[in-house]
C-alpha cells in the first residue's frame, strides 16, 4: 500500500512536470526559416554595419564578457521571472532574445554573436544583488536591471566595478546625474508621463475641474503622483480624492478602499498608477458604485489588452473613458521600428503571441546594440569601454517604436518628455487586428511637462 | 581505553560536544576547508572563492543562525511557528533604528554593531516573548495560523510605518557591516571593502564571510549546547508530551515562553545580518515565503538536529543555484554536444522558442517551465518528498551513510 | 462620455453607507465562506490543514476561464442551448475537471502521509501549494484570463443600496451550495464522511472506505475554491479574470476558518461571513490617516487573534482533549 503510493507519487510529479510543458509539447515546427532571408529586416532595425570580412583585424582591448577567440559578447539581464512582473518581464526578455538571434544571424557585431546570460532575481533585492554579483564576473553589460530599490541596492557596485545597466523603471532619478553614472535609462519617466497624461486629458474635457488620483507604493507610485499633483497644480484641477500609495495588488481590500474613494469624490478626472488586475478591480467596483462619465488614464503598465478582451465586461466602458499612457508604440503601429518588431517575432519565435511588450525588450537591445557598435568602433570593449560608449551615445533612434534619446548634455536638456498615447481598441483585438489599443499620439509633449524644470528625481528613493 | 569508539567512563565524555574522534576529526576538516575558501586553495573548490559563491555562502551562515532558531521552537519544543519572518523583519528594523544613518529623513541614531546586533536578537526575543501568551493559549495547527496572521500584521506595520522602514517597495539601506568603538568616521574593522588582514590582502565579501561564518558557528555552539541543558530536555518534553512533561514538574507555560523567546532571538539577529549583507531592503522582504523557506530549512535538514538545521540551510540557499547551473549545462549538452547525452538533454531543455523541452532556457515566453519556476517546483517537491521519504532529513540520510560504514563490511 | 450601460447611468444618491457596506461584506463574505468550507471539509475528513487551497482556488478559477473561453467545452457542442446555459455548462465541466484533480492531488501526496503528525502533513500542503500554484501560473500566463461570465456590469440599484448582478448571482449560488452541503451530510454518503471525520480507524471497522470519503472530501473542498475562484475573477470583484495572484485570495480566508473552529462547518460559515463584513465595515468606517494603506486587509487576522484569546478553539470548533 504504502509502496504503491510512493511510486504514484514519483508518476505524478513526472506527469505534473510533462503537463506543465504540454502546452508546447505540440507545436513543434520545422526549424527552417519561412522563404528567402529578408534583407529589409536588418535595414529596419537599426544600422547594421556590413562585416569586415578579409580587413585586418583592428585591436581590441577586452576584458569581462568579451571573448574575441570564441566570438562572443555576453550580455547580462537581471530579470523577475517569477516575482509580480514576472508575465511582463518575461515577454521583454523574448523582445531581447529575437532582437539579439536576428543581429547574431546577420553577422553579429562585427563578426561577435551576442549572447544573453539571464538570471532570476524574482524581485527580491538580496537575490538581484547576489545575482549582479554571479553575473559581474560574466558580462560586459547588463541589458536591464528590474526594480528601482534593485537598481538602487546594485547601484554603488555599478558604479564600483564601472559596468553599464539599463534600468527596466522609468523613475525619474534615473535622469539624475547623481545617480545614473553608470545607468542610460529610456522612455517618460513617470512624473513627466503624468504631466503629460493628466494635461491630455483635460484637453480632451476643458470642463474638467476636479481629478482623483491613486497609485501603488513605491517610486513607481509616488513618482508618478508626484507629477500628477504638480499638474494638477498647474492646470488648476482640484485633487478631491488623493490614494498616493494605497493600491496593493495583493489585498482586496485594499482595492474596494481605492474604488469607494474614487467614486465618492466624483471626479472628472482619475489617474491610476498601478497595474492591470488591481486597475481593472478598481474601475469596476467604481463602475458598480455608480461612477461614470469621468476620464481615466494611467501609467504604462496599468494598461494591459486583457482589460478590453472580448470576455472582459470592461471593454465597452474603457474604450470610451480610457487614454492609455504607452512607453512604446503598440504591436500593430504602422512604424517602421513596430514592422521591424513583427518581423523579427515571425522569423525567430512564429508561435509566440503577437504582445506589446516585446518591443520594450527590442528597445533595451537596440540601445545596448549602439553601445556595443559605438565601444568597438573606439576599439574598446571593456566593461568601462561599454559604458563610456553608452554614456557618449548622441541619438539612439527607435525607428517610431518609442521616441528617439540622447545620453549627452544637460540631464534638463536630455530628460526624455514625448510621450506616446493609445486609445483601448476592444475590436481589433477581438478581430485579431491589433493587441488592444491604437496609436493616437507619437510624441505628445505636454507644455507642463515641457516648462518642467528637472532638477533631481520627482521623488527621492533615499 | 584509546581507540575504543563510543566507550564513554563518564557521562561528561558521553555528553561531550565532539564525543567521538571521527567527530572531533571532521569537524577540524570543516574548519579548515571554510577558512581555506575564500584564498582559493583546494582544487575542485577553488569556484566557491569567487565574490558570488562567497556571498550565497555567505548568506547560507545568516540563514543557517534564522534555522537554528527557528529549530529550537520547532524542532526542540514541538511549537509549528509561520511566524519566523516577522522576528526577522522586527531584528532588521531594530537594528536599522539603532545603526542607520543619522540626519537623513529616516529613523537612525548611527551606533556601532556591537549595539545594534546584540538589540536586534533582544527586541525580538522580548516581542516573541510579548506575544508569546498568544501563542502558548492555542495549540498545534490553530499555532500554524495564528503566526501565519503575524506575517501578515507585521508586514503591514512594515509597509506603513515610512519614517523607520522607508516605506512599500522603497525601502532603505540598512547599516553596513563595520565595527566601530563609537561614532568615529573610520570604522575599526571594514567588512565591506577590501583591504589587508594580518598582511594578507582579502576581499570585502571574504572579510564578510569570515564573520558570519563565525557568528554561525558561535550561534551553533549556542544551540548545540542548549539541547543538553536542562531547559533543552525540558522542551523535548513539552514536544514529546506536554501535559506529561507538566506533571514532571515542567512548567509548560514557562518554557514555551523561553522557546518563543529564543527563537526569536535568533531570528532577530538573522533579520538584522540579512539586512546589513545585503544592504537595502523592502519590507516586502519579510513575507511568509521567508517563513516557508525556515520551515523548508528545518524540515529538510532533519527537524531536532543542529546538523540538520545547517545541512537545509546550505541545501535550501544554493538549491536555485544549483537548478539553474544545471540546467545551463543542458542546455549547452543539448546545443553542442552529440550522442545520448545531447538526445537526452534535448527532450529536457527547450533552448528555442519552438524547441520542446521540460525547462525552458529561452529567455521569454514558451513551452515548458522558466528555469525560475522549475525552481519553485523542484523545491515545492522536494519538501513533500522529504516528508513523504525521509522524515529525518539529510540529516537521515547521512544517519544511514554514517551507520552504514559504521557496521562495514556487515550491514547491521 | 456616455456609456451603453443605462443602469450605470443613475443618480447615486441617497445610496445608504451602513446597507451599501453590509452588501459589499457579504458579497465578499460569501467568497471566504466558501473558501473556508472547503477548508472545514477536507480538514475534518482527512485531518489535513490545506495549505494548498490557494493553489486549488487559483487552478479552478484557472479551468473555468479555460473551459467557458478557450476552450468552449462542451459549449461549442450544445449550441442549441441559450448562451448562459453553454457557459454554465463550461463551467460545471471545469468545476469537475478541478475536482478530478483534487482527488489526484490527495491521492498521490496526501494518501502516503496518512497517520504521520498533522504539523508534517500541513507542510507537505505547503510543498503541494508552491509547485500547484507555479505549474497554474505557468499556464496562466501573461494577461489575465477573462471568465466570460454572463453578468457583465449590470447592477441593480434599489435607490439606497446597489447590488451588482454577479453579487446576486453568487449570493444566490453560496446558499444553494450551503444547503446542499447540509443534506449531503444527511446522505449514506455523507453520514460516512462526519464518522471518518470522528475516528478514521473506527470508521474503517465500520466498514466505511475511508479512502473513498478522503477523494470525496478533496473533490468538494476543489470545487468549492473553484466557485469561490469564479466569484473572486467577476465584477466587481477583479473584473480582468484570473491572474497570476488569484491563488492569494486563500490566504485571506484562514482567519475566517479560525474563527469558526478548524472543524466546525456553520463555524467556516459564519467566519466567513464575519470577516468579509468586518473588512467592509473597517473599509467604510476606519479610513483613518494613521491607519495607512492595507488596514482592512489584516483586519481578519486581527479578530482571529481576540476571538482565539476567549475561545482557544474558535467559535464552535471542538476542544482538543488532552490526554497523557
Amino acid at each position: 500500500m504504502r509502496t504503491k503510493s510512493k511510486w504514484l507519487t514519483i508518476l505524478l510529479v513526472l506527469g505534473l512536470v510533462l503537463a506543465a510543458c504540454g502546452d508546447g509539447g505540440a507545436d513543434e515546427t520545422t526549424t527552417t526559416a519561412s522563404g528567402g532571408e529578408e534583407p529589409t529586416t536588418t535595414a529596419s532595425g537599426g544600422d547594421e554595419p556590413t562585416t569586415t570580412a578579409g580587413e585586418e583585424p583592428m585591436e581590441i582591448a577586452t576584458d569581462v564578457g568579451v571573448d574575441l577567440d570564441a566570438g562572443t559578447i555576453t550580455i547580462g539581464l537581471l530579470s523577475d521571472l517569477s516575482g509580480p512582473f514576472a508575465p511582463l518581464v518575461q515577454i521583454i526578455n523574448s523582445g531581447h532574445e529575437i532582437y539579439w538571434a536576428d543581429v547574431n544571424a546577420n553577422g553579429g557585431i562585427n563578426g561577435l554573436q551576442v549572447n544573453l546570460e539571464v538570471r532570476d532575481t524574482g524581485f527580491v533585492v538580496d537575490t538581484h544583488v547576489q545575482l549582479y554579483e554571479e553575473l559581474k564576473a560574466q558580462v560586459v553589460a547588463f541589458g536591464h536591471s528590474t526594480g528601482s530599490p534593485h537598481t538602487v541596492a546594485i547601484n554603488p557596485q555599478l558604479q564600483a566595478d564601472g559596468i553599464l545597466a539599463i534600468p527596466l523603471t522609468w523613475y525619474s532619478g534615473w535622469s539624475d546625474p547623481a545617480i545614473n553614472a553608470n545607468l542610460v535609462p529610456h522612455g517618460v519617466p513617470y512624473c513627466i508621463e503624468s504631466m503629460n497624461m493628466i494635461e491630455y486629458l483635460t484637453l480632451q474635457n476643458p470642463d474638467a475641474a476636479t481629478i482623483a488620483i491613486a497609485s501603488n507604493p513605491g517610486d513607481y507610485g509616488e513618482d508618478s503622483n508626484a507629477g500628477a499633483r504638480l499638474a494638477a497644480d498647474a492646470l488648476g484641477l482640484e485633487i478631491v480624492y488623493d490614494g498616493t500609495g494605497l493600491i496593493n495588488a495583493a489585498d482586496e481590500a485594499t482595492l474596494a478602499e481605492v474604488a469607494s474613494g474614487i467614486a465618492g469624490s466624483s471626479a472628472d478626472l482619475v489617474w491610476v498608477t498601478s497595474s492591470a488586475t488591481p486597475f481593472g478591480a478598481i474601475y469596476g467596483q467604481a463602475l458598480a458604485a455608480g461612477f461614470t462619465g469621468a476620464l481615466w488614464s494611467g501609467s504604462g503598465p496599468t494598461w494591459n489588452p486583457a482589460l478590453v478582451a472580448p470576455d472582459s465586461p470592461l471593454a465597452e466602458p474603457l474604450a470610451n473613458d480610457f487614454y492609455i499612457s504607452a512607453p512604446y508604440a503598440p504591436w500593430a503601429a504602422e512604424s517602421e521600428g513596430n514592422q521591424f518588431v513583427r518581423d523579427l517575432l515571425a522569423e525567430h519565435a512564429p508561435d509566440a503571441p503577437p504582445l506589446d511588450y516585446y518591443a520594450e525588450g527590442v528597445i533595451e537591445a537596440m540601445i545596448m546594440h549602439q553601445a556595443l557598435l559605438t565601444a568597438y568602433e573606439a576599439g574598446d570593449l571593456t566593461q568601462a569601454g561599454v559604458l563610456a560608449a553608452a554614456k557618449g551615445l548622441e541619438s539612439v533612434s527607435f525607428n517610431g517604436l518609442a521616441p528617439d534619446e540622447t545620453y549627452v548634455g544637460e540631464p534638463n536638456d536630455r530628460l526624455q518628455r514625448a510621450q506616446f498615447i493609445s486609445r483601448p481598441d476592444p475590436a481589433g483585438l477581438a478581430a485579431g487586428t491589433s493587441t488592444g489599443s491604437t496609436l493616437i499620439e507619437t510624441g505628445y509633449t505636454s507644455p507642463i511637462a515641457e516648462a518642467y524644470e528637472f532638477t533631481e528625481a520627482c521623488f527621492s528613493l533615499g | 581505553m584509546r581507540g575504543r569508539p563510543l566507550l564513554h567512563t563518564s557521562y561528561e565524555a558521553d555528553q561531550a560536544l565532539l564525543n567521538t574522534t571521527a567527530k572531533r576529526v571532521m569537524i577540524g576538516i570543516f574548519f579548515l576547508l571554510v577558512i581555506s575558501i575564500p584564498f582559493q586553495i583546494i582544487p575542485g573548490l577553488k569556484f566557491l572563492g569567487e565574490d558570488d559563491w562567497l556571498r550565497l555562502l555567505s548568506t547560507t551562515a545568516i540563514f543557517a543562525i534564522g534555522a537554528l532558531g527557528l529549530n529550537i521552537l520547532t524542532g526542540l519544543a514541538g511549537q509549528v511557528s509561520l511566524g519566523h519572518s516577522f522576528f526577522m523583519g522586527i531584528g532588521a528594523y531594530t537594528s536599522v533604528w539603532l545603526g542607520g544613518a543619522v540626519g537623513g529623513p529616516l529613523i537612525g541614531m548611527g551606533l556601532p554593531i556591537w549595539i545594534w546586533l546584540p538589540s536586534a536578537g533582544i527586541v525580538a526575543a522580548l516581542i516573541g516573548v510579548a506575544v508569546g501568551p498568544t501563542a502558548v493559549r492555542v495549540r498545534g495547527l490553530y499555532l500554524a495560523i495564528v503566526t501565519l496572521g503575524l506575517v501578515f500584521i507585521g508586514e503591514y506595520f512594515f509597509r506603513n510605518w515610512n519614517s523607520l522602514t522607508g516605506g512599500a517597495q522603497v525601502g532603505r539601506d540598512f547599516p553596513p557591516l563595520q565595527v566601530r568603538l563609537w561614532k568615529e568616521e573610520v570604522p575599526l574593522i571594514d567588512l565591506t571593502s577590501s583591504g589587508p588582514w594580518f598582511g594578507i590582502d582579502i576581499s570585502g565579501t571574504a572579510k564578510a564571510f569570515f564573520f558570519l561564518a563565525l557568528l554561525a558557528v558561535v550561534f551553533t555552539l549556542l544551540a548545540k549546547n542548549l539541547q543538553r541543558t536542562r531547559v533543552g530536555r525540558a522542551f523535548m518534553s513539552i514536544r514529546d508530551r506536554d501535559i506529561a512533561a507538566e506533571i514532571m514538574g515542567v512548567n509548560e507555560f514557562a518554557y514555551k515562553l523561553l522557546a518563543f523567546g529564543i527563537s526569536s532571538f535568533y531570528a532577530g539577529i538573522a533579520g538584522a545580518l540579512l539586512a546589513s549583507f545585503v544592504t537595502r531592503v523592502i519590507p516586502e522582504r519579510w513575507d511568509l515565503f521567508l517563513s516557508v523557506q525556515f520551515i523548508a530549512i528545518i524540515l529538510i535538514g532533519g527537524a531536532g538536529t543542529v546538523t540538520g538545521a545547517l545541512l537545509g540551510s546550505a541545501f535550501v540557499v544554493l538549491l536555485p543555484r544549483i537548478v539553474q547551473n544545471f540546467t545551463l549545462w543542458m542546455q549547452s549538452v543539448a546545443t553542442q554536444g552529440e550522442g545520448i547525452g545531447a538526445a537526452i538533454a534535448d527532450v529536457l531543455v527547450a533552448t528555442s522558442p519552438n524547441d520542446f523541452g521540460l525547462v525552458n532556457t529561452f529567455a521569454g515566453v514558451g513551452p515548458g517551465l522558466s528555469v525560475a519556476q522549475l525552481n519553485l517546483v523542484l523545491y515545492g517537491l522536494l519538501i513533500i518528498g522529504f516528508l513523504i521519504f525521509e522524515p529525518l532529513g539529510l540529516y537521515g540520510i547521512w544517519l544511514r551513510i554514517r551507520n552504514y560504514w559504521k557496521g562495514w563490511p556487515f550491514t547491521y | 462620455m456616455t456609456h451603453g450601460l443605462v443602469v450605470l447611468a443613475q443618480e447615486t444618491v441617497g445610496v445608504n453607507e451602513f446597507a451599501q457596506t453590509i452588501v459589499d461584506g457579504t458579497s465578499f463574505g460569501a467568497i471566504y465562506a466558501l473558501l473556508a468550507m472547503g477548508f472545514v471539509i477536507i480538514f475534518k475528513a482527512t485531518s489535513v490543514i490545506n495549505f494548498a487551497h490557494g493553489a486549488l482556488t487559483g487552478l479552478g478559477a484557472f479551468l473555468v476561464a479555460a473551459f467557458a473561453t478557450v476552450l468552449d467545452f462542451p459549449g461549442r457542442f450544445l449550441t442549441f442551448l441559450p448562451e448562459t446555459a453553454q457557459w454554465t455548462a463550461n463551467v460545471i465541466t471545469a468545476l469537475i475537471a478541478a475536482a478530478l484533480i483534487g482527488v489526484i492531488l490527495e491521492r498521490v501526496f496526501l494518501r502516503p502521509m496518512v497517520g504521520e503528525a498533522l504539523f508534517a502533513v500541513a507542510i507537505v500542503t505547503l510543498g503541494l501549494d508552491i509547485a500547484v500554484r507555479t505549474i497554474t501560473n505557468d499556464w496562466i500566463g501573461t494577461n489575465p484570463r477573462p471568465i466570460g461570465a454572463p453578468w457583465g456590469l449590470n447592477v441593480v440599484d434599489l435607490g439606497w443600496v446597489r447590488i451588482a448582478h454577479s453579487e446576486i448571482a453568487q449570493i444566490v449560488v453560496t446558499v444553494v451550495l450551503l444547503a446542499s452541503i447540509a443534506l449531503f451530510f444527511r446522505s449514506r454518503t455523507g453520514v460516512a464522511m462526519r464518522a471518518t471525520a470522528f475516528d478514521q480507524e473506527t470508521a474503517r471497522a465500520q466498514g466505511i472506505n475511508v479512502g473513498r470519503v478522503f477523494s470525496q472530501a478533496w473533490a468538494i473542498g476543489a470545487f468549492l475554491a473553484g466557485v469561490a475562484g469564479i466569484f473572486f475573477s467577476v465584477f466587481p470583484r477583479r473584473s480582468t479574470g484570473v491572474d497570476q495572484a488569484t491563488a492569494f485570495i486563500a490566504f485571506r480566508a484562514f482567519p475566517a476558518v479560525i474563527i469558526g473552529g478548524l472543524d466546525s462547518i456553520p463555524g467556516a460559515v459564519v467566519g466567513g461571513f464575519a470577516v468579509g463584513i468586518a473588512e467592509a465595515t473597517a473599509n467604510s468606517y476606519l479610513g483613518f490617516e494613521f491607519l495607512g494603506s492595507g488596514f482592512p486587509g489584516i483586519v481578519g487576522y486581527l479578530l482571529m487573534l481576540v476571538v482565539l484569546l476567549i475561545r482557544p478553539y474558535g467559535l464552535f470548533g471542538t476542544p482538543e482533549i488532552r490526554r497523557v
